[in-house]
């Protein structure tokens, strides 16, 4: 870091420091909930220009900051007081943490000296957030505070991305410590380990049935195209993870789309049969690949996490550094290869098997059914966020993305309520898109709340709600393995559309298939958030259900009409 | 035995950021030492874990923490006796053979130092 410029220093208040280190990495937004231990930096932004988005609940507001981020790849900010404030804000950063998203957690704190006596809305969130964040600070001078949140936005972003989180007592807010006004170094991303890339090459060359999956650091760190280009050179076909979906174009001829529990079957067959994989930004969840121990090919592993590699499975090359610089040095190395055609003729006629017809023309409406019309719909710069069950898994299963779209899941935790505040944080960072929250009704009601937060800052996102009256996901589970025994899965029937319009949203009911198209117009046009109402197929569950274990794997194959090839 | 060697940051909740790597990772920590290191605002953590296995898994997730700068598992086939020195400036981590060790510590005065790691 270097000092701006040789001006005089002058001192400033805490609660304005804050704002003027995020103004000048060009964060415009905070959203949050105040409370006595924020209020001086509330008045703070009184009288500033940072626009503060006031949510509902403070996890609203910490999955916003994490849309926001994700749409954007930098910092997203949120805020809360002390106490309950802060506890509250727990989930979100779990979700950004896990899903490696960028937020900047602000959390008021009781004034120093009461810290530690159990003082009024006092947590030890300083220790509550240690675990689910790249980072904390537990600000208890003024003096650090321009450095340490300087370092905490520099930490988001350093490597593999995160969650940081300040603990600010109050009277640091109010406070006076001269202000440097020193500026942030660009982060840059970590240029690969060089000693194994050539025996890497080498061995993807090699190989008779290579396959490339993709993970989110992929996504996040904009490797498509490299791999895309790799790829082709190679004949190689590209899965990707939940999180990694998105990161190439899906339409694409060489990528099978998503692998894993809810995944294709084209992704699955491959990766079950591959000798090569080279994952790239993936930490072989257990929902990715099952149990690692069904993986029997070789591996090479690339991640800008040093921790990730061998995590979870053992590879047999490891590469760290950055996904997008190191595809595109392994791509420097390749030399002329005839690919070898039976491997990737066989991975073409499995995907012409794979790409069933979602088109069902029937009432009551199927969930396929609505994600073929909005996948006709989306613009080819639409955003999708999801919520969390069987909502989540038709839309990543079934729904293309491709150019420039964007979808926004919450993968590492799958967080229900996570859809809605994020769409609506997408919405804020990137305005001109159309942005979409596709929900089921349990998901939506944990935070529906925050329909009135985007009603009141003018956020027009769309939800459309897959209602099924039901924990969809719980009751597919319990008419699966737990021989119909279903309980607590129940939701009955909350008039949804009231609901919305009491928030002063806008709102339809969809009861005919050959309304969709016509409601997804109507709400994505209205100018202001719009909730449709649509009414599903209780019994209508998500196929095929692929379980890899150490001891081969099993397939639910339910309606899936895949023949063959496994 | 295995013992591992860090120099981290001199602060509060320092510790606890540790152990919470070790918790996540489920690894019992058989033995432990903290204190002042020959470096200004830094400390130095001298720890053992049961095996070789869990030093590694350890030893790849305690770099990720920002409040840890350095992180050794003290290779003991090299060196049999590990401990730690009192010195005007902070505490000096020791490592050598037994022997070398006990005249090491001799010298020093009985109070100055603690001899932490019997283990290995
Ligand atoms: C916060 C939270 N609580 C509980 C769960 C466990 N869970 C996973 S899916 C699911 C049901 C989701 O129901 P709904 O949102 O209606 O979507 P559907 O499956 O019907 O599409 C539940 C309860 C979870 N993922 N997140």
């Amino acid at each position: 870091m270097a000092v701006q410029s040789f001006q005089e220093v002058v001192s400033i208040r805490g609660s304005k420091i804050v704002l003027d280190v995020l103004g000048s990495d060009d964060i415009d937004v905070i959203f949050g909930i105040p409370g006595a231990a924020t209020l001086p930096l509330y008045d703070e932004i009184f009288h500033s220009d940072m626009r503060h988005i006031l949510a509902r609940h403070e996890q609203g507001a910490s999955h916003m900051a994490d849309g926001y981020a994700r749409m954007k790849g930098t910092p997203g900010v949120c805020l809360s007081t002390s106490g309950a404030g802060a506890t509250n804000l727990v989930t979100g950063i779990t979700t950004a943490y896990l899903d490696s998203s960028p937020v900047i957690a602000l959390t008021g704190q009781v004034p120093t000296h009461v810290l530690g006596s159990d003082g009024f809305q006092e947590a030890d969130i300083f220790s509550l957030m240690m675990p689910i964040t790249k980072h904390n600070f537990r600000v208890t001078d003024v003096k650090n505070l321009e450095s340490d949140l300087r370092s905490a936005l520099r930490i988001s972003m350093e490597g593999r991305p995160g969650p940081v989180h300040l603990d600010i007592p109050r009277d640091v807010f109010e406070t006076e410590a001269p202000f440097l006004g020193l500026k942030s170094d660009p982060v840059s991303p970590q240029p690969p380990d060089p000693r194994r890339l050539p025996e890497a090459v080498k061995m993807l060359m090699n190989a008779e049935r290579p396959l490339i999956l993709l993970g989110g650091g992929a996504r996040i760190s904009r490797a498509g195209a490299a791999a895309i280009r790799m790829a082709e050179a190679l004949s190689i076909p590209i899965a990707t993870t939940l999180m990694g979906k998105g990161s190439v174009p899906e339409d694409h001829a060489l990528v099978l789309g998503m692998a894993g529990m809810h995944g294709k079957m084209s992704a699955n067959i491959a990766l079950d049969e591959c000798d090569v994989l080279l994952a790239v930004g993936a930490r072989f969840s257990d929902r990715t690949v099952g149990d690692p121990r069904s993986c029997a090919m070789k591996v090479i592993h690339i991640d800008v996490d040093q921790g990730e590699l061998g995590k979870n499975l053992p590879a047999d090359i490891a590469i760290n550094g950055d996904c997008r610089l190191a595809l595109e040095a392994m791509i420097e190395l390749l030399t002329i290869k005839v690919c070898s055609s039976t491997w990737s003729d066989r991975n073409g006629r499995i995907v012409s098997r794979c790409s069933c017809d979602i088109d069902v023309q029937e009432n009551p409406i199927s969930v396929r059914k609505v994600i073929k019309e909005l996948d006709g719909f989306l613009p080819d710069d639409g955003v999708v966020c999801t919520e969390v069950g069987q909502c989540q898994m038709f839309a990543a299963h079934h729904l293309t993305i491709r150019d420039d779209r964007r979808f926004i899941t919450s993968g590492g935790l799958g967080t229900m309520g996570f859809g809605l505040p994020a769409a609506m944080g997408a919405k804020v960072a990137d305005p001109d898109r159309m942005v979409i929250d596709i929900a089921g009704d349990g998901s939506f009601t944990m935070v529906c709340q925050e329909l009135a937060t985007a009603v009141a800052e003018d956020i027009p996102i769309t939800v459309v709600l897959l209602n099924n009256g039901h924990l969809g996901m719980i009751r597919q589970h319990q008419k699966l393995f737990y021989g119909s025994r279903f309980n607590a899965e129940n939701l009955g029937n909350t008039d949804m559309v009231g609901l919305a319009k009491a928030f002063g949203a806008g709102a339809a009911r969809v009861d005919d298939y050959r309304d969709i198209r016509s409601a997804l117009e109507e709400a994505t046009s209205s100018g202001r958030p719009y909730l449709l109402d649509i009414q599903i197929n209780r019994e209508e569950d998500v196929f095929p259900l692929t379980l890899r274990t150490a001891n081969g794997v099993k397939i639910h194959k339910g309606s899936c009409p895949f023949n063959g090839g496994c | 035995m295995e013992v591992i060697s860090m120099i981290v940051n001199d602060e509060f909740g320092v510790m606890q950021r540790i152990m919470g790597e070790f918790t996540r990772k489920r690894i019992n920590v058989e033995a432990i030492v903290v204190g002042k290191s020959e470096i200004p605002k830094r400390a130095r953590v001298v720890l053992t874990v049961l095996d070789k296995e869990m030093a590694d898994i350890a030893g790849a997730r305690l770099p990720r923490l920002h409040d840890v700068f350095e992180v050794e598992i003290v290779d003991h086939s090299r060196h049999s006796a590990y401990a730690l020195i009192s010195t005007g400036t902070g505490k000096v981590g020791l490592i050598g053979s037994q022997q070398e060790i006990q005249e090491l510590i001799e010298r020093a005065h009985p109070d100055r130092y603690i001899q932490t790691i019997n283990a290995i």
